[in-house]
């Protein structure tokens, strides 16, 4: 938000309340993602379990947000900045929601695996899994910050992410292979590759609004791209 | 005439300063209007806006302490100049103020008094004429064709406003100023003159000046923001609304000025 208060005070305090919000659900994607990482590599049931749970609240995040983003544009008007703010709120809340459920989408998997998994496949994980937690807190720190650069660094690691869900989607495609009993897990581990990929475009997404937020301009060309991944084991 | 991307420029004004007697209202003003666009002037109370206004029109003229400085160039020609015809200019330039103000005559004498002295009707018909076609442009026909011969103060204000604009655009002006011209109406009024200056600037430029943000984000299609006798930032309306460049830009228009 620029230095000087609005002179209307209410105002002032509904667009801090929003930008608060947006911190705030931004803090529980994070922190179910970390549980949603941390149950399927440490194979934790409980953390699984109240990642599940605990998407209820982030979805309500996401309608109260969507629910104050009507009522600034309704019945302030809001230009500029304050427009800004207004319009990116609500394009960030309904990509954090998206992070939530995929989150959830990857407990879910997890509580149905069986077999304990190769330790070359478990490391695969962890490194895109860590690579998409770490761009997360990025871009919310970004947005904490008003931070273009750091949204824009953000922006152009997702061609990591993607080799990284390929090298991992590799490791699941030789598991698969390895014997036929893993063909369940197998599939579900593709899904959760998937899953930690698509958590990546989000939070790219999110980056791509913190630009527009900071600077009014547009992050320009394609967003950046790594090899294709990689889905019936075959370029 | 120069051009600015797309547009003709049909004004310019050229580090122009105005002062009244000692004191300085504009402080070497340049902006370019461009042509059959709608340009708001923004900016809070006092900061210039109607006295720019009226250097365009050389109204300024009438004010005894009032000393303009500069250059305003109208169709290539600096208005400033001594040999300028300010009867031919005001001809040309029309314009509308905040309040409504008709003649304290009948509603056809209000639209046929400008075409009189400027000698553009031959004859009785040909001044009908000019009298519904001005009343058909400003969208108040319908409602006052069968009254045309009653006072026009006897109309609403949101009507009387209509009026006036009708009769601006009785001579056929190129531009049209127009000062605060809805803050005496209501939503309905405003909405319908809005409608109007929509319209109008296919045969008019039109430069309106607006207490309203709201109003100059949907009438306009370029935007000046005055301030302290400045003019901080002007360029697409969008772009002033969306991401100005100025932060006292962004502090007014968002509502933060202290
Ligand atoms: N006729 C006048 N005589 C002396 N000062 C004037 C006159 N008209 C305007 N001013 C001064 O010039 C400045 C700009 O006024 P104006 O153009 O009316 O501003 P705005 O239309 O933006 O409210 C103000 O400080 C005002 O007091
Ligand atoms: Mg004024």
């Amino acid at each position: 938000m620029s230095e000087a208060p609005h002179t209307v005070k209410s105002y002032e305090e509904e667009l801090k309340n929003l930008n608060s919000n947006i911190i705030k659900m931004g803090g529980f994607c994070e922190e179910a993602l970390g549980k949603a990482v941390q149950a399927i590599t440490m194979r934790n049931s409980d953390h699984a379990e109240s990642v599940i749970k605990d998407d209820e609240k982030i979805d309500k995040f996401e309608t109260l947000i969507e629910q104050q983003v009507v009522n600034l544009i309704a019945l302030r008007q809001p230009m500029a900045i304050d427009l800004r703010e207004t319009v990116t709120a609500l394009k960030i809340s309904s990509d954090l929601e998206r992070i939530g459920d995929l989150a959830k989408n990857i407990s879910k998997r997890t509580l149905l695996l069986n077999e304990n998994l190769p330790k070359n496949l478990v490391d695969a994980l962890v490194r895109v899994s860590s690579d998409v937690q770490k761009q997360l807190k990025s871009i919310l720190d970004a947005y904490l910050d008003r931070s273009s650069s750091v949204a824009m660094n953000v922006w152009e690691s997702d061609e990591k992410t993607d080799d990284l869900t390929n090298l991992c989607m590799q490791e699941v495609i030789k598991y698969l292979k390895e014997n036929e009993k893993n063909l369940d897990d197998g599939t579900h581990l593709l899904f959760v590759t998937k899953n930690i990929e698509r958590i990546g475009d989000h939070t790219t997404n999110v980056a791509e609004q913190v630009y527009y937020l900071v600077t009014g301009k547009y992050l320009e060309g394609d967003r950046p791209k790594g090899t294709e991944p990689i889905v019936t084991g075959e370029k | 005439m120069r051009k600015n991307g797309v547009n003709m420029i049909k004004i310019s004004a050229k580090n122009v300063d105005v002062f009244y007697g000692k004191k300085q209202a504009l402080f070497n003003i340049n902006l370019d209007i461009e042509e059959n666009q709608v340009t708001a002037l923004i900016g809070p109370s006092g900061c210039g806006k109607s006295t720019f206004l009226r250097c365009l029109n050389r109204m300024n003229d009438v004010i005894d302490i009032c000393k303009v400085q500069g250059e305003i160039v109208i169709n290539d020609f600096n208005i400033n100049d001594k040999g300028c015809d300010v009867v031919r200019l005001r001809e040309k330039i029309g314009m509308v103020f905040q309040k409504p103000n008709p003649f304290p005559k009948t509603l056809y004498e209000n639209i046929s008094y400008g075409p009189t002295i400027h000698g553009m009707a031959q004859s009785k018909q040909e001044m009908d004429e000019i009298v519904e076609t001005s009343l058909k442009k400003a969208a108040l026909w319908e409602e006052v064709k069968d009254r045309l011969h009653e006072p026009g103060t006897g109309l609403s204000g949101g009507q009387q406003q209509r009026l006036c604009i009708a009769r601006a655009i009785s001579v056929q002006p190129e531009v049209i100023l127009m000062d605060e011209p809805c803050s005496a109406l209501d939503p309905i009024a405003t909405a319908q003159i809005e409608e109007l200056i929509d319209e109008l600037k296919k045969e008019h430029t039109i430069i309106i000046v607006t207490h309203s943000m709201a109003q100059a984000a949907r009438v306009s299609q370029r935007t000046g923001f005055f301030h302290l006798g400045e003019l901080i930032e002007h360029g697409s309306t969008d772009k002033i609304f969306k991401n100005p460049d100025n932060i006292k830009t962004q502090d007014y228009i968002t509502g933060r000025f202290g």
